[in-house]
């Protein structure tokens, strides 16, 4: 007899998994249905919904594409329908890959149908219609910022170290970003100053997780705390009393000649800042960096193995180090990316941003790539939760404020399991 | 003679120079004073000035030294008589025997501070000694702050019945917000820290809600803020309200939240699982702890007492809640996760470290009053004192400790898989 069962180990670990993604097929039908019943049918047969497709710049407009105006009954009803579909094919196919993905794909469709329901009847003070660019312009802001905060996540996990101070790396990024580009109104230098902080910040990290073995969690938190305190101490003593330090300029947008005319595209992608293009380029680099080169290799088997890559000649302190220092310097210049599209310098501005990054490096499957799917995701449900009272939802905005929280939440807590960390990340390391 | 006993001096020298716990957080708080010194001298603009006068004259480095003394001084100097005595005002109260509510106030608002302080701290280290990271104290504190005031604004009865109702509704608040990060970590594996950070944001949009679209908004109002919690709800002041002295009874709370945790994690089967389970999940596992039920139970003991630590602070000191509650430097939850580690997860060294940090936190605020340089200094002292417990070997490396042995490494938490 050569046919052995499968061990009971085995047997269980997929049972589990499937069970779990008959879960997360359930909850997007779930939410189609929601969607098809309260939003589709449950609003007036009349209502009708405009959206519109914003030219690249209003008076110097290309391209004028009109207004499409669609009824809020069939639309909704449709997009519910399609989640049912996904989830019908989540649970049947039982898919072993891409299931998050489709669940976060769900929550923006429930955002979207969301504010198409709220469109559906034109009271006084309500917008005319739907700016779709618009909605894609901030959420390409928001995610831009959360992108910096994976990458800086990917770098440091990849070798081996949690970098969970991402929040207070973007704190003092935002905070000296401010102050220098009110003085000098070089965004280059602010951005500068910003990977020097965040840098700095990732190496106190790096010291006392690697030379001291701290727990690097602990001493994550505890910078984040005394970022936070930190930058409130410092808006009272310096800023408020200097106005001229927090002007609060605004990146200008530097569009790319031709590609900026594209409808609906440009001005999302190439009508954007410096820190956008510097994003995109930072995505390539470190995709190619950690996956085709020698570095990349040794990063990544540091992080899985630290005593076997030792034992080949590779200085696992000093890959750490160099990582560390250069994600927290990612994370600093994101600091200041977001100040350069929100404005004045305000303590608690960035509301656990570096978090959410955090949990959309693990959707991310700690891949640079994973990491942008999981921030525009991320991205679109902060900018469109905090932006949904402009079109009057009669729900509160307090509770549409949870939206990306619970989302994230539930994210991390359908992907653990399905996804593997490097082996050794949050481990101590210390030659014997 | 071999075996003579040292010299006393020589032996309390040795103590000094060791490795002990104390020690090394003395020299903690030392460094962390120091940081908080440096901070005030970047920031203000008279000792920068004094700093520039020293390329100008012969006289500079000096006058730019006490410039910097002075202001330096100025703020400790008001830390201490805001949050311990004022010692010519303490002076005067004993040699004429007036006024000795002024005198006390300061250790009475550092008792005030430190009561909530204490509880929050223990519920985040019994999960740090079961190996659980409980990032989310403060807002587990906040809803027990929502509930509590729910039932102590809402509901009319006798105290003896009122208040317990109204401490237990908080504790029960907590419980619920620490059971949803506990039941997703023990049956979908998410990591405590993430959901737990996310919760915070989710129930402080919570509190914004319910101050502002329920019933629980102080009626005719427009603002954040809540109804006042019945006089029957309140702990009264230990005092009496006259004296002006705000020390209440929530520290008879906080005393028996101690002897609860001592009791607990020592005596009880529950809190030795949890401590098998911190020191070692593979041998809990192997000895039959089920360790599903020790993760939602640590949340709901560790919940229920952040809770317990938001209605205590209600019902002591605020007696209604508003937007600001426990946010910023006021965040207790937060402040408690460095009050854990600064005492080391035990009950009485969180008692003392409460007591520091409270001093800290309202010292804080007298030097703002007196100083103008912002409260938030604290915080940054404090957590400076934090990293500085984290790492004794760096203290031990800065002051040339010696060595008395005892565990090298721990780890409090665990890697995103676990």
């Amino acid at each position: 007899m050569t046919i052995t069962a499968a061990p009971e180990a085995v047997v269980s670990a997929v049972r589990h998994k499937t069970g779990r993604t008959r879960v997360i097929g359930t909850l997007i039908g779930a939410i189609g249905l929601f969607i098809a019943i309260v939003f589709g049918f449950g609003s007036l047969s009349k209502a009708r919904t405009s959206v519109t497709f914003q030219p690249v710049n209003l008076s110097a407009a290309t391209w004028h594409i009109g207004t499409l105006t669609v009824p809020t009954q069939v639309t909704c009803v449709v997009l519910g329908v399609i989640l049912l579909a996904l989830g019908t094919e989540v649970v049947v196919r039982r898919p072993l890959r891409g299931v998050m993905v489709r669940f976060g794909f769900a929550g923006v469709v429930f955002l979207f149908a969301l504010i198409l329901w709220a469109g559906r009847t034109f009271g006084p003070s309500q917008p005319l219609f739907i700016n779709f660019t618009a909605i894609l312009i901030g959420s390409a802001g928001v995610a831009m910022v959360l992108v910096y905060g994976t990458l800086s996540g990917v770098m440091c996990e990849r070798s081996g170290v949690v970098n969970i101070a991402i929040e207070g790396q973007f704190i003092g990024g935002a905070l000296v970003g401010t102050v220098l580009a009110s003085t000098t109104h070089s965004f280059f230098i602010a951005a500068a100053g910003g990977a020097v902080i965040g840098g700095g910040l990732g190496w106190i990290l790096a010291f006392l997780a690697l030379r001291y073995m701290s727990d690097q969690i602990i001493v994550g938190v505890v910078l984040v705390t005394m970022m936070s305190g930190l930058s409130s101490y410092l808006n009272l003593q310096v800023l408020s009393p200097y106005p001229q330090y927090n002007l609060g300029n605004l990146a200008p947008n530097l569009p790319i000649p031709v590609l900026s005319k594209i409808p609906i595209l440009g001005p999302v992608f190439f009508n954007q800042t410096g820190f956008f293009y510097l994003m995109m380029l930072l995505v390539a680099t470190v995709s190619f960096g950690l996956f085709k080169t020698r570095w990349g290799l040794r990063v990544r088997a540091v992080g899985e193995h630290p005593q076997a890559a030792s034992s080949v000649g590779i200085n696992v302190i000093r890959v750490r180090y160099i990582n560390v220092v250069l994600g927290g310097a990612i994370a600093g210049v994101g600091g200041v990316a977001f100040m350069s599209v929100q404005g004045q310098f305000q303590p608690g501005y960035t509301s656990g941003l570096g978090y959410v990054a955090l949990a959309g490096m693990i959707f991310g499957r700690w891949r640079p790539s994973g990491a942008v799917v999981a921030s525009v995701l991320f991205g679109i449900s902060v900018y469109l939760a905090q932006n949904l009272q402009t079109y009057q939802i009669p729900v509160s905005t307090e509770i549409l404020g949870m939206f990306p929280y619970l989302i994230t939440i539930a994210v991390v807590s359908g992907l653990i399991g399905r996804v593997r960390p490097p082996a050794a990340d949050g481990l101590p390391y210390h030659r014997d | 003679m071999l075996n003579a006993q040292p010299f006393a001096p020589l032996k309390a020298w040795s103590r000094i120079t060791s490795r002990s716990p104390l020690v090394v957080t003395f020299f903690a708080l030392l460094l962390g004073l120091f940081v908080g010194a440096l901070v005030i001298i970047i920031t203000t603009p008279p000792v920068l000035d004094s700093w520039r006068g020293v390329f100008h004259s012969w006289g500079g480095p000096g006058h730019a030294l006490k410039v910097t003394f002075d202001n330096v001084g100025a703020a400790y100097r008001s830390m201490f008589t805001g949050s311990i005595v004022d010692p010519p005002q303490f002076w005067h109260s004993v040699t004429t025997g007036q006024n000795w509510s002024l005198s006390l106030t300061p250790l009475s608002e550092t008792l005030t501070y430190a009561t909530p302080l204490i509880i929050a701290s223990i519920g985040v280290g019994i999960a740090f000694q079961t190996g659980i990271f409980n990032i989310g104290a403060n807002g587990q504190a906040v809803l027990g702050g929502i509930l509590g005031a729910t039932v102590g604004s809402m509901i009319h009865c006798p105290t003896f019945v009122h208040l317990p109702l109204t401490l237990i509704a908080g504790i029960v608040g907590g419980m619920v917000a620490g059971a949803v990060p506990g039941i997703l970590k023990a049956y979908t594996g998410a990591h405590e820290v993430i959901v737990t950070i996310m919760f915070n944001y989710v129930i402080y949009a919570f509190l914004i809600y319910v101050l502002l679209s329920t019933s629980l908004q102080l009626p005719n109002q427009q603002n954040v803020i809540s109804r006042s919690l019945d006089p029957s709800a309140q702990l009264a002041p230990l005092f009496g309200a006259s004296t002006g002295l705000r020390v209440n009874w929530g520290l008879f709370v906080a005393a028996g939240v101690v002897i609860f945790a001592w009791w607990f994690l020592d005596r009880s089967s529950l809190g030795f699982d949890f401590r098998v389970t911190g020191a070692n999940p593979n041998a809990a596992r192997a000895s039959g702890i089920n360790s599903r039920v020790v993760v939602v139970m640590v949340f709901l003991v560790s919940g229920g007492l952040a809770g317990l630590a938001g209605i205590v602070q209600e019902a002591g000191t605020t007696h209604f809640i508003d937007g600001g509650f426990l946010i910023g430097s006021a965040g207790i939850g937060f402040t408690a996760i460095t009050v854990a580690l600064l005492g080391r997860n035990r009950p009485m060294g969180i008692v003392w470290g409460s007591l520091l940090f409270a001093a800290l936190g309202v010292g804080g605020r007298a030097m703002q009053a007196a100083t103008g340089i912002p409260l938030d200094l604290s915080t940054v002292i404090q957590s400076a004192i934090v990293l500085f417990v984290a790492t004794p070997v760096l203290i031990k490396e800065i002051f040339r400790l010696r060595s008395t042995g005892g565990p090298a490494l721990e780890l409090a938490t665990k890697g995103w898989g676990s």
